[in-house]
């Protein structure tokens, strides 16, 4: 890794669900930074924790969820500010401003009462870069074209309903970038839709983060878009990140045993495989977390230490940092 | 327009056969009962029988039932039907009746709108709080609460010991705008009349809501949940909406069923509201329709029940055009 102008750095982030079966432990200490102009990756099964770390960034959890303890560093415009410690209306003034999401379907995402140009509208509105929503309207046109979205000047009077999935995420995606934010957090971006729009969707993304000049935190389960998209990656882990690598380290020379694992589950471009094989298991039930290392039940080099102690963060190469026991004296790889 | 235009037209086509199977069942019923009409009409049991023939040949009660019913909605509708008991045409009685009872239900709706739609808002607001469960709990009791007690209970406070309300007359203003009386009040600006009519509707208003500001408080609370925790709440926060404007999108969504029952509720206030009008001694339509029953006038009830059917399509019918206004996927 060569030098890193970080944009975002999440400190220690815990997170806590106050269910009425119990204390979800949700997000357990996970630490990460994203540099300047990459694209990070968030990659996991569901449930491991990447939509709620990427929500706790400007604060998005809702009840009964809890951020308990961590900090989420942002510079901005070289100066640090603690998004976890920010008054409500500063930080409003960020999101979607600065810092803009892109939800997995963009069948709810979106009002269904409102047009689309109104909802690019009232987005720049409310961040006061357009005067008023007539104007914002005028606006949307350009950026829906910016967007690819075919017939911009129709288009922008629909409602969501009257559109295709891929358009609404096209629309979706033009009122996230209406602000000309610096990061974007894409969470799943193309899950709700089929493969061939899922193309058109990351295409568009990686012409628009060149273009626009943004830093893009994508979130996914699907290693192949990891592959096409990601500069680093940070595999989660029942709400742990379980190693972080530079994406061609990580497929080429994966070191914890659930990376191993999940590389194996999926036809992996930088290697042949006879065969795909799958996690033996299931995810931990949150509530009662395994002790120790959260992978160990179902880790096929699990030692005695892995149940008693949590594994430190290990830098095994330059910029390629895993959490487990192996590659420390206990393992003696 | 051309659409709303189309649509109205269907709509009100289809009144047509469902005003008739609702006042074809109400008349078969009450012509099956193995009763003499005729007799009570002419003066129970020393009716003289010459009368009673008379009245069975004028208002054919000796035809078969489809004539019968053919006769009597052909006679109603052009205002041609007496009532043998009250000796009145039945549709102007109706036409006087109807005023009284929809200036009940106006006070009544406001109470409904007054109260029910902010608490059910503060309900969903402090959700799970003390706060809530206390407005659950009037809900629950509004929705519960047999309304003769409640009116009885209310009589006893407000009029015996506070004496802030009269029970006794119908304030009319000698002006007539819309006929109704408080809406000409209002209209007139007549301060006094207003405060007359409602020191005598206002209670009866009340007590006919009670009921209804429970159910309304419990949907709007649950539809503003169902709105405050929906995905595009989620992306409005991610967007960095300001608080008004995303309870806006909130409320707007949440609207849709609540308008839905708020319509069905005034249609079904409108219908009459019998016990209420009964217990406050109010000439409404309610109360008219407990006298057809009690006199076996059963062609005074087939036309208030043709009446309070057809008010009730027409609000069926606001409802479904107020839709398309909220909820841009609704489609004429």
């Amino acid at each position: 890794m060569s030098s890193c102008d970080p944009i975002i750095e999440v400190k220690n982030l815990y997170v806590n669900f106050y269910t009425y079966a119990g204390v979800v432990k949700a997000i357990d200490g996970v630490s990460f930074r994203i540099c300047r102009g990459e694209t990070y990756c968030l990659v996991g099964e569901t449930g491991c924790g990447k939509s709620v770390t990427a929500k706790s960034l400007t604060r998005l959890i809702r009840s009964p969820g809890r951020i308990e303890k961590g900090s989420v560093i942002y510079y901005r415009d070289g100066k640090p500010v603690d998004l976890l410690k920010l008054g409500e209306e500063e930080l409003r003034g960020i999101r979607g401003a600065e810092i803009s999401y892109i939800f997995q379907d963009p069948s709810s995402s979106l009002d269904p009462l409102y047009t689309i140009g109104y909802q690019v509208a009232e987005t720049m509105k409310e961040h006061g870069r357009v005067a008023s929503i007539k104007e914002g309207i005028r606006r949307a046109v350009d950026i829906l074209r910016t967007v690819l979205m075919p017939d911009p000047e129709t288009r922008v009077k629909n409602y969501p309903h009257e559109l295709s999935g891929g358009m609404k995420q096209r629309g979706v995606i033009g009122i996230s970038l209406s602000n000309k934010p610096r990061l974007v957090i894409a969470d799943e971006p193309t899950t709700a839709l089929d493969a061939t729009v899922q193309d058109q969707i990351m295409d568009l993304l990686k012409k628009l983060k060149a273009e626009e000049d943004l830093t893009v935190l994508l979130i996914t389960h699907n290693m192949g878009l990891v592959a096409d998209m990601c500069d680093r990656v940070a595999v989660m882990y029942a709400g742990r990140i379980v190693e972080e690598a530079d994406v061609f380290e990580l497929f080429a020379n994966p070191k914890h045993p659930y990376t191993q694992a999940l590389l194996r589950a999926v036809p992996n471009p930088m290697k042949r495989m006879d065969k795909l094989e799958s996690i033996p298991g299931t995810v931990p039930n949150l509530i009662f977390p395994p002790s120790g290392c959260r992978f160990h039940p179902r880790c096929p080099f699990a030692m005695d230490i892995c149940s008693r102690e949590r594994p430190p963060d290990l830098e095994v190469a330059p910029g390629h940092r895993v959490a487990c026991w192996l590659y420390t004296e206990h393992g003696g790889r | 327009m051309a659409e709303l235009k189309r649509f109205l037209i269907r709509r009100l086509i289809t009144f047509i056969p469902t005003l008739i199977g609702v006042t074809f069942i109400v008349f078969v019923i009450a012509a099956v009962i193995p009763a003499n009409p005729a007799k009570m009409w002419a003066g129970g049991e020393k009716a003289r029988p010459e009368v009673v023939e008379r009245i069975k040949k004028e208002y054919h009660l000796e035809d078969d039932i489809l004539t019968q019913y053919y006769f009597v909605m052909t006679k109603l509708l052009k205002n041609e039907m007496v009532s043998p008991v009250t000796q009145h045409y039945i549709w102007d009685d109706l036409k006087m009746y109807f005023p009284v009872t929809f200036q009940l239900t106006i006070i009544a709706f406001f109470f409904i709108i007054a109260i029910g739609i902010p608490l059910g808002i503060v309900a969903a607001l402090y959700r799970d709080s003390v706060v809530d469960t206390a407005i659950r709990i009037l809900a629950l009791t509004g929705v519960s609460t047999p309304i003769f007690w409640l009116a009885y209970l209310m009589i006893f406070l407000f009029f015996t010991r506070l004496h802030w309300i009269t029970l006794a007359g119908t304030p009319t203003p000698p002006y007539s705008i819309t006929g109704i009386p408080l809406i000409d009040a209002i209209l007139k600006g007549d301060l006094d009349m207003l405060s007359q009519i409602l020191a005598r509707f206002g209670l009866p208003g009340f007590i006919l809501g009670f009921a209804g500001i429970g159910v309304t408080a419990r949907i709007v609370r649950n539809s503003f949940l169902d709105s405050m925790s929906a995905d595009f709440t989620e992306y409005a926060m991610a967007r960095g909406l300001t608080k008004m404007r995303i309870y806006m999108h909130v409320l707007k969504n949440a609207m849709v069923p609540i308008v839905t029952v708020l319509g069905l509720m005034f249609g079904g206030l409108l219908g009459g509201a019998p016990i209420t009008e009964t217990v406050f001694g109010i000439p409404g339509l309610g109360r008219y329709m407990l006298q057809a029953i009690r006199n076996f006038d059963y062609l005074a009830l087939v036309g208030s029940v043709f009446f309070v059917a057809l008010i009730y399509l027409i609000a069926n019918l606001i409802v479904d055009i107020l839709y398309a206004f909220i909820d841009p996927r609704v489609r004429y």
